[in-house]
């Protein structure tokens, strides 16, 4: 039985309810098959909301450690409320790419922090493709824009958008193959860190 | 028919959630973030969370277009024809016709984008500058205020989609962004020509004008820099005739709210602090 923590315990900005995402957390590890006896540590930045949303995932030391933005748990509709929904959604995506992480496939993948912005939307769709499949809400389009908005908005990045939403079987060489394809590796090197909303004064 | 509707009774289905511009403003994590470096506001594709920015926006840009439908629209029907010249309710007819046309380009944007209708919040204080009783100060508010900052909106995210070399999106804003100009140039010419004779009401005009400038620059939502979202798109409003002297005066007023926002955030959280020190 592996240990799961949230931070902040408790919340003090918005009113989240720490056992409720332990528990989503929980939920999440099971439905992709996270190894039992992985322990997790979830850190949630309740400083954060909408639309400053994002997330990372990574492995230290064999345990799961993942970070995400308050705005990704926090219901659109009704600002500083908990959608349970969202959530779920982020957590599954989250931990596939945490459990690919722990798989040979992606076992040369830099931490998170240092993946490009081509390499880790790729990564993501190849992750949101497969929640998909486990019946969570994915919104395909919305994914697509994300992928152009890294890949271009042309014919090679679409079909290189669909490899990696159709398949159910991707690695991490794989993924730089396709940011080599699509150019999104030729992208000037951007003066905004990848992890900015991570980094706190 | 109803005349001079106040915006609570703007009809909505049940996609649509309102917000008030107060729930944002009095967010306690307003103060936190506004002490943190979270990336030039400015839109561009490696900011972080640049689709949900982008997103967000959008869905913005869609309901304050359906806003100026109604407010053009409440102008071709409140007002008689002493207050309001039949030929300036024809430009306000012309203009439902472009706002319309411009929310269905919004929704075919949202999907484009991976939104959907309703996702996010609607704020109506864009139709609150629509609500004024005289007809001149209205087309002040409507036409050359929230139109003016229109053409900033849909220029910045002209740009964007320049930057993310997204064809459909640059030619959406850039065809939305020719017909702002036009609505512009009718608020200018209309507020000449009713005021020509009436100096006090064309100061009058001009002063709530330049309040609802303020509001819709709060926070630093627009400016010059990159931390401002939306850039003042000082050609396009050359071309829509506002003068030089006026952009200059709004670019300043920007600034002013821009440091404002600043002051009341470091006010926010030293008083954050000081209660974290007492409890």
């Amino acid at each position: 039985m592996s240990s799961i923590s949230v931070t902040p315990d408790p919340f003090t900005l918005v009113p989240y309810d720490v056992a409720e995402i332990r528990s989503l957390v929980e939920d999440a590890a099971a439905l992709v098959e996270v190894s039992p006896g992985v322990d997790i540590a979830l850190i949630v930045d309740e400083e954060l909301f909408a639309p400053l949303t994002g997330h990372m995932s990574d492995v230290v030391d064999g345990r799961i450690v993942l970070w995400i933005s308050g705005a990704n748990f926090e219901d659109n509709r009704r600002p500083l409320h908990f959608s349970a929904e969202q959530a779920r959604l982020d957590l599954a995506v989250m931990m596939l790419r945490a459990k690919d992480r722990l798989s040979e496939d992606f076992a040369d993948a830099p931490p998170d922090a240092q993946l490009s912005r081509g390499e880790r939307t790729a990564w993501d769709t190849y992750a949101a493709g497969r929640a998909r499949r486990l019946g969570l809400p994915v919104r395909q389009p919305r994914q697509l824009y994300d992928f152009r908005l890294q890949h271009g908005f042309t014919d090679v990045a679409d079909a290189a958008f669909t490899r990696c939403w159709e398949t159910d079987h991707l690695t991490w060489a794989a993924v730089r193959e396709i940011c080599k394809e699509t150019g999104a590796v030729d992208r000037g090197k951007s003066k905004v860190p990848v992890d900015l909303l991570r980094q706190k004064k | 028919m109803k005349k001079m509707l106040a915006e609570s009774e703007l009809a909505r289905d049940d996609r649509f959630v309102r917000t008030k511009i107060e729930d944002r403003i009095f967010d306690p994590r307003g103060a936190r973030i506004a002490q943190r470096d979270t990336g030039p506001a400015k839109m561009g594709v490696d900011r972080p969370a640049a689709g949900e920015r982008s997103r967000s926006l959008m869905h913005g840009i869609f309901v304050g277009e359906i806003q100026a439908l109604e407010g053009a629209g409440r102008t071709c029907y409140d007002f008689d024809d002493d207050a309001a010249p039949f030929q300036l309710k024809l430009d306000m007819a012309r203009q439902c016709w472009d706002e319309s046309r411009h929310c269905e380009i919004s929704v075919k944007l949202g999907d484009h984008m991976g939104t959907e209708i309703g996702e996010y919040t609607e704020s109506t204080f864009l139709f609150a500058a629509a609500c004024n009783p005289d007809p001149v100060l209205r087309l002040c508010g409507v036409n050359r205020a929230l139109e003016g900052l229109a053409i900033d909106v849909f220029k910045s995210m002209k740009d964007f989609g320049n930057e993310a070399d997204d064809p459909v999106l640059e030619f959406c804003e850039d065809w939305m962004l020719a017909d702002e100009v036009t609505h512009v140039k009718m608020g200018s010419d209309w507020l000449r020509r009713l005021t020509e004779t009436d100096p006090d009401r064309r100061e009058r005009a001009l002063e709530f004008q330049r309040t609802v400038d303020a509001i819709f620059n709060l926070g630093g939502f627009r400016g010059e820099d990159d931390e401002n979202p939306i850039q003042l798109a000082r050609d396009f409003r050359r071309l829509a005739g506002f003068t030089e002297d006026e952009n200059d005066s709004l670019a300043e007023l920007a600034r002013q709210s821009t440091e404002q926002a600043r002051q009341m955030a470091e006010a926010a959280t030293a008083a954050l602090d000081a209660s974290a020190q007492g409890s």
